[in-house]
């Protein structure tokens, strides 16, 4: 679906945004572009998404380069949700997805309520216009917007931010239900426990170049001491032990009365996002 | 490509409505004609009062418009005004006394008619020929006035007080994933503001020349308000797109009233003479304005050029900074 090789952008003579970056993303991949603020994520979508021009390197999508598929047929294949949820806060929720259906032909627009009524939009609020709305309201009708096209390729950048907890479960849903149906789709986050639920592989990228590149497990396993903490009670006294994962193998190898937790020592994506470039998410 | 055009229509004018750009539009032709209607039309230049100081007698036959004086300080403080004329003939002969006006035209107008006077050549009242009299003269001259004042100005606001509220929304940045031309984006605005803008005009231009008068000029007139209409209109989409904010864009917006609109009105409807407002661009505008409203042909091939050159550059433009501020960060 989208094949990137040493990408390069420049947005002036001493501001190299991106130094080359080399992937690709697979038909049906989530993929996970993981970095902090400034690190080039959105350059590299915007670049993917043909808003910038200018880059060097080769980059296709849908098996076409870039320079050339920025036409009206690949708009209609792709959707788009932006971190801030772009809208016409003067028009209600259902009046800015019709205008923004209208752009696209018939065969391919999805019925604005039904996707509103998927993404748990509250009914009172339908012909409101969206000023009126809360933020993860209106996350949710870009959610719908950007998806209001049926698109085979979605990018989506930062899609839980500003929602609760409930409505990042039912995004990580959708984004899960729009994998089954087939869509390849390009998360840029710094949100590393979306990218560990969600993505199928993610590249780490900081300072314009990708550091690691992998699936969330491979990459937490690579790193892994592969030990083991036991919080337990013996003869009436807790006490803990680091184990060797191996010495499972036996069973519980010391003696104790009653076990009270265990904690496997895997590190995080993020532990691992600091290991490979050296800085934090945040 | 046509449904998202419809869409991108329908859109907009929303958007005029919700920015009361229409009712903005009616106040100003309701406030345009009163004042037209009201005041503009009754006004009239007093004629120059002239004061005659003649010791000996010389004038036999006085006309109607002269007022005597008995000293030559009279004459002074009479003359005091700035406007009066005064003729001292103490000497024998004619003498013209008056205190510049500071303009030399209207001092140059106030000698001839005190000499005319003296002499007894001067006529009450001009032999009006045609339709031209002078409530139409001033009818076509304020309404063109108006109707440029309009199409640079309060259009110009408009249109960037709409696009300030869709760059506020983040809302342009959408129309670059979209399967729609940028230039369609900027093409809807350009419609409708061109369509209401010609409405204005139609309605200006018949409520206060008059039906029959209206239709006579209205083909040059739409031409001209047009040209005008596309000028100002993607000026200021040029301008609304590129400066980060409402503030900016009003200290932006001084700079251009005092800087292009000022000299233009000066130099076109007082007595001041610039040689270098031929090179002023927004002049020669002016100027084929009012010359469509007095069906007077002055504007020539190389005008057109330049207006057709000015519209092509500045919608490719427009497109350019479009496609700069839908790259922007969010």
């Amino acid at each position: 679906m989208i094949k990137v090789k040493d990408l390069t952008f420049s947005y002036g003579k001493d501001k190299q945004a991106l130094h080359g970056l080399t992937f690709s993303v697979q038909d049906g991949e989530i993929f996970g572009f993981l970095g902090p603020n400034g690190s080039g994520k959105s350059t590299t979508q915007k670049i993917l998404t043909g808003i910038l021009k200018g880059h060097g390197g080769s980059v296709s999508l849908f098996g076409e380069d870039v320079r050339n598929a920025h036409t009206q047929a690949f708009f209609q294949k792709i959707g788009v949700l932006f971190e801030f949820p772009y809208l016409y806060a003067d028009l209600s929720a259902l009046d800015n997805l019709h205008y923004f259906a209208s752009f696209y032909p018939q065969n391919r627009r999805r019925d604005a309520l039904e996707l509103l009524d998927e993404l748990e939009f509250k009914k009172d609020y339908l012909k409101k216009p969206v000023s009126s709305c809360s933020k993860g309201m209106r996350q949710r009708v870009s959610m719908a917007r950007a998806l209001i096209n049926n698109p085979q390729l979605l990018f989506l950048d930062e899609p839980t931010s500003g929602l609760d907890p409930a409505g990042a479960v039912l995004f990580r849903k959708i984004i899960e239900k729009e994998r089954k149906k087939g869509t390849t789709v390009f998360l840029t986050t710094h949100n590393m426990f979306d990218a560990d639920l969600l993505c199928d592989r993610v590249a780490f990228i900081s300072n314009g170049k990708i550091a690691a590149l992998d699936t969330p497990g491979n990459l937490k396993e690579k790193n892994s001491n592969h030990s083991i903490i036991i919080d337990y009670l013996y003869q009436g006294r807790r006490k803990e032990q680091k184990i060797e994962a191996s010495e499972l193998k036996e069973g519980i190898p010391f003696a104790y009365d009653e076990l009270i937790t265990v904690h496997s020592q895997e590190p995080t994506l993020e532990d691992m996002f600091i290991q490979y470039t050296g800085r934090g998410l945040s | 490509m046509w449904n998202g055009f419809f869409g991108l229509l329908k859109k907009d004018f929303r958007l005029m409505l919700s920015g009361r750009f229409f009712v903005l539009a009616l106040g100003s032709l309701v406030l345009y004609s009163c004042y037209i209607n009201f005041v503009y039309v009754k006004l009239d230049q007093e004629i120059y009062p002239v004061y005659l100081y003649d010791p000996q007698e010389t004038q036999s036959v006085i006309s109607e418009s002269v007022t005597k004086v008995e000293s030559r300080e009279a004459l002074e403080a009479a003359c005091a005004d700035r406007y009066s004329v005064g003729i001292d003939l103490s000497a024998g002969k004619p003498e013209l006394y008056l205190l510049s006006s500071g303009l030399e035209t209207a001092d140059h107008y106030r000698m001839i008619w005190g000499e005319a006077v003296l002499k007894g050549t001067a006529k009450g009242k001009a032999e009006v020929i045609g339709l031209h009299n002078k409530e139409m003269k001033n009818r076509r001259e304020i309404t063109a006035e108006f109707l440029f004042f309009e199409l640079s100005a309060v259009g110009f606001l408009g249109l960037a007080s709409m696009l300030f509220k869709e760059k506020q929304m983040g809302v342009i940045r959408v129309h670059g994933i979209l399967p729609v031309r940028r230039s369609v984006f900027i093409f809807s605005k350009l419609l409708l503001l061109l369509a209401s803008d010609l409405l204005f005009t139609v309605l200006l231009t018949g409520v206060n020349l008059g039906f029959l008068a209206a239709l006579e000029v209205l083909p040059a007139v739409l031409l001209q308000a047009g040209i005008l209409s596309l000028i100002m209109t993607l000026t200021g989409f040029l301008c609304a797109v590129r400066l980060p904010d409402f503030r900016q864009f009003s200290l932006f917006y001084l700079v251009l009233a005092v800087f292009v609109t000022t000299p233009v009105f000066l130099a076109g409807q007082t007595g001041i003479a610039w040689k270098w407002i031929f090179y002023h661009p927004v002049y020669h505008l002016f100027r084929a304005m009012k010359s469509a409203y007095f069906s007077m042909s002055t504007t020539s091939v190389p005008y057109y050029l330049f207006c057709f050159g000015g519209i092509v550059l500045l919608f490719l433009s427009a497109c350019r900074t479009l496609k700069l501020e839908m790259a922007k960060e969010g």
